[in-house]
């Protein structure tokens, strides 16, 4: 059992619905401001991170 | 893309601007959006279900707090989620009413309360609008002596529209309320344009109950709503179960029997409560809403021949609008008749007009960025303009 694995996935999703999310307020030209561009960098950021544990728990 | 065999991923959202009249309201926030990630099967809110086994009851999820937190908001005593308005309605009719028995609704009265009028056996009487499209008290009153004088018995109950899905407009239901109370009348206020995008006050607005919808105006996954009441009623309403089996033997407990047992076991309503916490927020900037969609009446109405239906300066973020005489006189010669308002609409990343209306329709701004409005009111207005239509 990997709880940080089945958590890992969780988060990664949760930040990914926040981009998508993003998506949206900015739609329909996905023209960020600094402000957003700065929120989607972070949160990108931190979805790899999340990805990266669930390689170093299910494939490493 | 496929998010599975056969259906296609939905991007509306994502990729347009979307001023559907009836979706505005209902999309979801990011919370929701991570609430329905992790409680998308079926029963997944009943992991910690326990005595009584209902689910107002159960405490992780926060449910039972959420029922108490929604009455609370709603400034009513008592409220049950519900698979939307509509199964709202339902229970109150299928309560109050009995078959034969006369029930007021209005002449802006949406489809699923003369449903569910006839599933309880009442028989519809509406209150006529005014030349503004307005119900009004006084209206009310004439009609309720009417119906009296027709059965010779009083409507046992009466539905008001808070704010009607036809024109949007915002109608006095506080008076209207006290008119039915002076016939011990109680009232069933419509929220599905109001709970969840601007402040709804029950027991200011003279409220038996207070019905709102969780996929229209409340940021939540459909089939959702809410169902408040006073203390006086919801013993009736919220009833439960006398039945037992004459072979098993068996009883139901606390089951109640207008919500079938339980009601929202899922995404539908864990969606509902992970958006609250913004829908609570956001209907304290209704006047900023309101605001956006006054800018984009505004731009349509500096088109010339185009006349809005709806009460005027808004009060709300759903508009009618008659553009027979300025986007349809296009729409006669256009080769592609009346799509090209939808199609030009589209093509600069609008979506919700009906496709082929382009003589009264309506819209809904609600939710919009200040940038997607200026973006909405700049679009329509260009393509007028491209289209010949005079700007004043």
């Amino acid at each position: 059992m990997s709880k940080r694995a089945v958590d890992a996935v969780f988060q990664a999703l949760f930040l990914l619905s926040d981009v998508r999310f993003l998506l949206r307020e900015t739609a329909p030209g996905h023209d960020l401001n600094e402000a957003q561009k700065a929120r989607a960098a972070t949160t990108l950021d931190k979805v790899k991170r999340q990805v990266a544990i669930l390689e170093e728990e299910l494939i490493r | 893309m496929k998010c599975a065999v056969d259906i296609e991923s939905r991007d509306v959202e994502e990729m347009y601007i979307n001023i559907d009249p009836i979706q505005a309201g209902g999309r979801l926030t990011a919370e929701a959006m991570r609430a329905a990630i992790a409680y998308g099967d079926g029963y997944s809110v009943c992991d910690n279900c326990r005595n009584p086994p209902r689910l107002d009851y159960i405490k992780n999820p926060p449910i039972a707090q959420y029922h108490a937190d929604l009455a609370a908001w709603l400034n009513m005593d008592t409220a049950r989620v519900v698979p939307g308005a509509r199964r709202g309605f339902q229970a109150v009719a299928s309560t109050l009413v009995e078959k034969g028995d006369p029930v007021i609704l209005t002449s802006l009265a949406h489809y699923t309360e003369f449903m569910a009028v006839e599933a309880a056996g009442g028989i519809p009487r509406e209150i006529p609008k005014d030349a503004k499209n307005h119900i009004t008290p006084d209206a009310a009153a004439e009609k309720i002596e009417a119906v009296i004088r027709e059965f010779s018995k009083t409507p046992p109950l009466l539905f008001v529209d808070h704010v009607d899905y036809q024109f949007g407009n915002v109608h006095d239901v506080a008076g209207i309320a006290k008119v039915a109370h002076q016939y011990d009348i109680p009232v069933l206020v419509n929220g599905a344009y109001t709970v969840g995008i601007m402040p709804v006050d029950g027991k200011a607005l003279g409220a038996d109950f207070v019905v709102g919808s969780g996929h229209k105006s409340m940021a939540a996954p459909a089939p959702s709503g809410v169902l408040a009441t006073t203390n006086e009623h919801a013993e009736r309403v919220f009833r439960t179960t006398q039945a037992k089996g004459d072979v098993t033997g068996r009883t139901f407990g606390m089951k109640e029997i207008e919500m079938m047992g339980c009601t929202l076991m899922g995404v539908t309503v864990v969606g509902m409560m992970a958006s609250f916490p913004r829908v609570r927020e956001r209907v304290q900037h209704w006047d900023t809403e309101v605001a956006h969609s006054q800018a984009v009446v505004d731009a349509l109405l500096s088109i010339e021949g185009t006349k809005v239906l709806s009460d005027y300066p808004r009060q709300h973020t759903l508009t009618r609008i008659d553009t027979r005489e300025s986007f349809d006189t296009v729409a006669q010669q256009h080769k592609k008749r009346g799509f090209f308002l939808a199609s030009d609409m589209k093509k600069r990343g609008i979506t919700g007009v009906i496709p082929g209306s382009t003589r009264v329709w309506k819209f809904n701004t609600f939710g919009l960025t200040e940038k997607q409005i200026r973006h909405v009111g700049e679009a329509f207005v260009e393509v007028a303009r491209e289209n010949g239509l005079n700007i004043i």
